[in-house]
């Protein structure tokens, strides 16, 4: 029982009209660090945020996700249950122990002049039309184009490969079970794809992304072939829509903050910091899931075993406690968000996300000036993941 | 024995060192860092695992 004596606010997260940016977020972040919904807590503010996020109290608490929608067995269900984001304790720490090396920063710096030049192919394609599809000419074909620059697998595969992440993250929606035959189908065939291209790399090892998970070894200990496998198919799966969502979103921001778009056209060294002002305060995952996972009592607030937790990312990284200028700032010094979540299942692909948006944001700038929205634009709901699912602008090419 | 510092400033808790090098790194049962500045030679492959996995880079190797 709560002895805080303040009115508790609460939020109705699945209605469809839920907003995070909005007035009634606000007003519950001042009234209270959490609110009540219709499906657990969650959690307003950036300090409790920052300090539940790591909690030994909760864990991750999605591995029941397909049992909540009904979906007890089959290729989704038993994909879902052995991976990463799902897996806890030892187990957990096994496989990341293993995946990590692969995800090093320095190997990942080595990628750059290629998300360089994909990132100018994409906008040559449509530079002189002064006007484009944001999502289908650029954030689509770049993140995807991405992961197959990292899996090292021709660039032309990738409708193939966004087609298939598209589907299976159709598992993540409230139409789960309807979808269920559709989700099926694109995990088999990711399967196929990956089990191809492991036994291509350990048949043929080279110094690449794939390569480097094939051989990880620690400690005597390796990955097995359904654990790469796994592993594959967790990337495509995570890394896809995640990052076509969040160039979105930045597209989305800077043209609401046309001043920083033109700071960072003149110095493209701030790619990094737009990267996370553009994350602190417009994120694609509005928020971070836990669960209890005994009795704990936190700030006065008893939490039973079993409660489900959300961690507010947009309202924790817009928080005036933490951040008195809360607007996007490239030249600000901000506390970190948590956009890629945080503790022990903070996101594995962080670091390629942060390095090819970081690369793609200050080129765009570069080369398009004065984007702005020009209508038929179309979102996700900003329940979890959100997003455009078609972002049409316009802007004036650059000299 | 080589030597460790950890940016306190930096350090945001997530806890990923801990996965890598436990015997260096570990997070207390308030979720707080807490590490041996020193160590042995033969930790030195996991300790830079710990290093490059850190998502703020809040870790450096001292010569």
């Amino acid at each position: 029982m709560s002895t805080s004596t303040v009115e508790v606010p609460y939020l109705n997260i699945s209605d469809p009209s839920f907003a995070m940016q909005s007035e009634e977020l606000r007003t519950a972040r001042e009234q209270s660090w959490y609110a009540r919904t219709n499906f657990g807590l969650a959690v307003l503010r950036y300090d409790e945020v920052s300090k539940l996020l790591k909690s030994p109290k909760l864990s991750q608490g999605s591995a029941k996700w397909p049992a909540h929608n009904g979906v007890h067995g089959g290729l989704f269900f038993d994909w879902w249950t052995k991976n990463l984001l799902v897996l806890e304790g030892e187990d957990h720490h096994r496989i990341r122990r293993l995946l990590n090396p692969a995800f090093s920063p320095r190997l990942i710096k080595e990628l750059v002049p290629r998300f360089q030049a994909l990132a100018n192919e994409l906008v040559d394609a449509f530079i002189d039309k002064g006007e484009c599809e944001f999502i289908r000419d650029f954030a689509e074909p770049y993140a995807t184009r991405v992961l197959t620059i990292l899996l090292g697998i021709p660039e032309s595969e990738w409708p193939k490969i966004a087609r298939l992440a598209s589907t299976v993250g159709l598992a993540l929606g409230v139409t789960f079970k309807q979808d269920l035959d559709k989700v099926e189908a694109a995990v088999a065939e990711l399967y196929d794809y990956a089990e191809e291209l492991i036994r291509d790399r350990q048949a043929n090892p080279g110094e690449d992304f794939v390569s480097r998970l094939v051989l990880a070894s620690r400690d005597g200990d390796r990955l097995s072939d359904e654990e790469l496998r796994n592993a594959l198919v967790l990337l495509i799966f995570g890394g896809m829509d995640t990052t076509r969502n969040q160039l979105g979103l930045a597209m989305q921001s800077f043209i609401r903050n046309p001043q920083q778009w033109e700071l960072l056209a003149e110095r493209p060294d701030l790619g990094g910091k737009a990267v996370e002002e553009v994350m602190r305060t417009n994120p694609t995952v509005t928020w971070v899931t836990r669960e209890a996972v005994e009795d704990f009592e936190y700030q006065g607030l008893a939490i039973a075993k079993g409660t489900t937790v959300h961690l507010f990312t947009q309202s924790s990284g817009t928080d005036p406690r933490a951040f008195p200028n809360p607007e996007m700032d490239l030249l600000g010094e901000h506390a970190p968000h948590y956009g890629f979540g945080g503790g022990v299942h903070h996101c594995l692909g962080h670091f390629v996300a942060r390095a090819d948006m970081s690369e793609a944001l200050p080129l765009l700038a570069s080369r398009l000036a004065n984007p702005h929205l020009v209508g038929g634009d179309e979102w996700l709901p900003d329940s979890g993941n959100t997003g455009p699912i078609r972002l049409p602008i316009g802007f004036t090419k650059r000299s | 024995m080589r030597t460790i510092d950890v940016d306190r400033s930096l350090c945001d808790n997530h806890g990923q060192c801990a996965i890598a090098a436990p015997e260096v790194f570990r997070m207390n049962t308030d979720g707080v860092l807490e590490y041996e500045p020193t160590f042995d030679d033969a930790l030195l492959d996991e300790v830079e695992e710990a290093i490059d996995v850190c998502p703020v880079q809040a870790i450096f190797l001292k010569d």
